[in-house]
């Protein structure tokens, strides 16, 4: 009995479809288009949070050390640091590995401190943090709290790089949810319209099924799923296109050598989110479909 | 949920299936009805008869849900349709045929799924849809034109096919507006005898029809209406 039902409202989904061919293929690309805008914003969102999160593990703060320590002062204020929980990883470089270090990054230079006659490099602590600590207000707090132990004489980072790249990452996470939220409402807007198209095509056959004692949800079913399909197509359209326009440019990227090893750095969705997007889109279609159903007023008939 | 057949609230000695108690309809404060007030027994058959804009139409639209009285009540069985929930106006509609002038088939579909799709709105099994609809078919003789589709049958016939979904899931009572309006004196006849066949069955008929020839064949109940009100009711003998 319910299959019998389920198949009929399933046939009438299709037929709905294949009577209005041309709109349906014109919604369809429309939308996918429409998601594909959001989708290139998603993109570059998650290709940037990649690469934040990334340059943020190679971040590393440097904590000085006053010159005349003794050994047991070093040990205890690298203890101090390593019970911190912001702390993932901690080397200790002493006055002569910072010179050896000095010297053969920069061999050319090396002259301007034999002038000095002593190593005039301070021993150091390097660090890089922990995950949930390495948000740039969590570095300056860190920073602060490090720079008041007793022998550390300064605390070093790039504050204003990590702080660029953080706002840059939210200002993009903002223009995505603005723009995901337009083209959202379009996308809604034009599956409304071909369901609606296909309501009037189709009114007649509502108001028998009125007549005949259909249910409002008998009713509505099939141009929910006419919906839901259209909203799917497109979004499954829209991640095929990305794909094909995201390989496009890594290829390009790839061929260019001045972004050399950049190419290996993009990402594009994973499975999860390309199967989250998709059902967005079905979610999508399925409001338009019931914004037009609900404008139409069908069943009072 | 089934529509009741007992009355939530029996009316004293009421075997009436439809009451109306002074129903008044307006459309943008012009008259459809006006105190209508009248009683059709189960298993009778009722001519409404009046010219165009007396108010026939507005009277069936109000006994199947589709219009609200701004002032009255109808009983059906009983039960009164100003309580009845837009939920439950389905169920009413499942008990009650509807044959329309312009026959409302749907072209696309064969005689078969439209004669079937009341069945299958109420979620009837394939077997019991289809022993139902070859039976409707069978009795307006049209059951050879199963496969057909609308466009490829007379018009007297659509109306037949018409006919046959209206009684396919045995109505309690069935309501033709204009049905003959299409139709020449022959086919008028034709589908009146139908009528007349269905209702010796025990289905209560109301045909709502300005034509004189059905008039001519039906020696029954006539109610006339005119600008809304009842003028008269007379049982006639051709």
């Amino acid at each position: 009995m319910f299959v019998r039902r389920l198949l009929y409202l399933l046939r009438e989904a299709v037929a709905n479809v294949l009577t209005n061919r041309t709109t349906t293929v014109v919604a369809v690309a429309t939308t996918a288009f429409t998601f594909a805008c959001v989708g290139v914003f998603l993109l570059l969102y998650v290709n940037l949070r990649a690469m934040a999160s990334s340059l943020e593990q190679d971040i590393e703060v440097m904590v000085y050390l006053q010159d005349d320590l003794t050994e047991q002062m070093r040990r205890e204020i690298e203890q101090q640091l390593k019970a911190d929980r912001a702390v993932g990883s901690l080397t200790f470089v002493s006055k002569e590995r910072a010179l050896a270090d000095f010297q053969t990054q920069f061999p050319s230079e090396s002259h301007l401190l034999q002038g000095l006659g002593q190593n005039p490099l301070p021993a150091s602590f390097v660090i890089t943090f922990a995950v949930e600590s390495r948000s740039s207000e969590a570095m300056q707090r860190w920073a602060t709290r490090a720079q008041s132990i007793s022998g550390v004489t300064q605390v070093q980072y790039n504050q204003e790089w990590v702080e660029a790249l953080a706002g840059m990452v939210r200002y993009i996470e903002v223009a995505a949810i603005i723009v995901g939220v337009i083209l959202s409402a379009a996308s809604v807007t034009i599956i409304a319209n071909t369901i609606r198209l296909a309501l009037y095509s189709r009114r007649e056959e509502i108001e028998i099924l009125g007549l005949i004692g259909a249910s409002t949800t008998f009713i509505r079913v099939p141009y929910l799923l006419e919906g839901a399909a259209l909203g799917l197509l497109g979004s499954a359209l829209s991640l095929v296109i990305l794909k094909a326009g995201f390989e496009l440019f890594r290829h390009e990227i790839r061929s260019a050598s001045r972004f050399l090893g950049v190419d290996a750095l993009l990402t594009f969705f994973p499975l999860d989110m390309c199967l989250v997007l998709v059902c967005v889109g079905l979610f999508l279609g399925c409001a338009g479909s019931f914004l037009s159903l609900l404008r139409f007023g069908e069943g009072r008939v | 949920m089934v529509w009741p057949l007992t009355p939530v609230r029996p009316l004293p000695l009421s075997p009436s299936m439809i009451q109306l108690f002074h129903v008044s309809k307006y459309y943008d404060r012009r008259v459809a009805l006006s105190d209508v007030t009248l009683e059709i027994e189960k298993g009778e058959f009722v001519l409404l008869m009046g010219p165009s804009g007396a108010g026939k139409s507005t009277l069936l639209k109000l006994l199947i849900g589709a219009e609200r009285p701004e002032e009255g009540q109808i009983l059906i069985q009983g039960r009164s349709l100003s309580k009845l929930r837009s939920s439950e106006i389905p169920l009413l509609r499942r008990k009650v045929g509807v044959v329309l002038q312009d026959f409302r088939l749907l072209p696309k579909k064969t005689v078969f799924d439209n004669v079937s799709l009341p069945l299958l709105v109420q979620g009837a099994s394939t077997a019991e849809i289809r022993r139902k609809v070859a039976e409707a078919l069978r009795a307006v003789g049209l059951d050879h034109k199963k496969d057909h589709v609308p466009s490829g049958l007379s018009t007297g016939e659509q109306q037949r096919i018409c006919i046959a979904r209206a009684i396919v899931n045995g109505p309690i009572m069935l309501l033709a507006d204009e049905p003959t309006g299409n139709l020449d004196p022959e086919l008028t006849s034709e589908i009146i005898d139908l009528f007349k066949s269905i209702n010796a069955r025990g289905t209560t008929i109301i045909v709502a029809t300005h034509d004189p020839n059905v008039l001519a064949q039906v020696s029954r109940r006539v109610i006339t209406l005119d600008q809304g009100r009842v003028v008269s009711q007379e049982q006639v003998c051709s």
